[in-house]
């Protein structure tokens, strides 16, 4: 079993490395002699607003798979679970 | 994989976006910090009243409700005020900072596109505030020096914060 602090510090430069691959992918930069301030700050922006959208779609996926997965009818929530269909007490 | 591991891969996701976040937004705001800002920038002295804007340049050229910069030169501006606190926004080149009576607050800037451009007040300063406006006029660069070259390698038009 691998320790958690060893997920954890694969995990940090992992995705550190991954969004500023995104960042490259997105963001113009200032090429010239002198920084732009336009253009830095509005790369930030459009950085962080990935990085705020990727977090926003996997918090909503997680929330749709346990609604999906934990429902009623789902098959696996069918089995000999409930107390009248295990033979348990009648209320 | 039990519950516990992934509970530990998201804290570690988490904590590395929040570090990423934090890094990088700290970065560019010690890359825009004034210490950055080119040793041939020329000062321009802003002083915000009630309720108009007021530029002097270093020659002593002084503009009112107008202000003549030339594409691709670095200024460094020393904002002030005279009386209530205003704020110094050129919107179209993300730049905002504080106008306050007693105090300069700097901030730095190289306009890299020509055109005529809006300053505001960005803090509420009296009856007038909506009105406290001046015209940024950024013009070509027209002399041959170092200046001029990184100028002309600037794209005059079409230039915007996304490309691929």
């Amino acid at each position: 079993m691998v320790p958690h602090s060893a997920i954890i510090l694969f995990l940090i430069p992992v995705v550190a490395v991954f969004l500023l691959g995104v960042d490259s992918a997105f963001a113009q930069q200032s090429t010239h002699n002198y920084i732009i301030h336009r253009i830095e700050i509005w790369a930030l922006f459009y950085r962080l607003m990935v990085v705020a959208f990727v977090i926003g779609a996997v918090v909503m996926g997680s929330i749709a798979y346990v609604v999906w997965r934990f429902r009623e009818s789902h098959p696996k929530n069918r089995g000999d679970i409930t107390p009248a269909r295990a033979g348990g007490a009648q209320h | 994989m039990g519950h516990a591991t992934i509970e530990w891969i998201y804290i570690g996701v988490v904590i590395a976006v929040l570090v990423y976040v934090g890094a990088d937004a700290w970065n560019v705001e010690r890359l825009l910090d004034v210490s950055n800002a080119p040793a041939e920038a020329e000062v321009v002295k802003v002083t915000g009243q009630q309720w108009l804007w007021t530029f002097e340049h270093e020659d002593g050229k002084k503009e009112i409700s107008e202000l003549h910069l030339v594409k691709g030169k670095p200024y460094r501006f020393e904002v002030t005020s005279i009386d209530v606190i205003h704020a110094f926004n050129m919107p179209d080149f993300a730049t905002l900072i504080d106008a306050v009576p007693g105090r300069i607050n700097t901030v730095w800037l190289v306009p890299d596109q020509s055109g005529e451009y809006l300053i505001q007040c960005r803090e509420y300063c009296g009856f007038s505030h909506y009105q406290m406006r001046a015209k940024l006029i950024v013009e070509e660069p027209t002399g041959g020096s170092n200046v001029t070259k990184a100028a002309a390698e600037i794209p005059s038009k079409g230039v915007t914060a996304v490309s691929s």
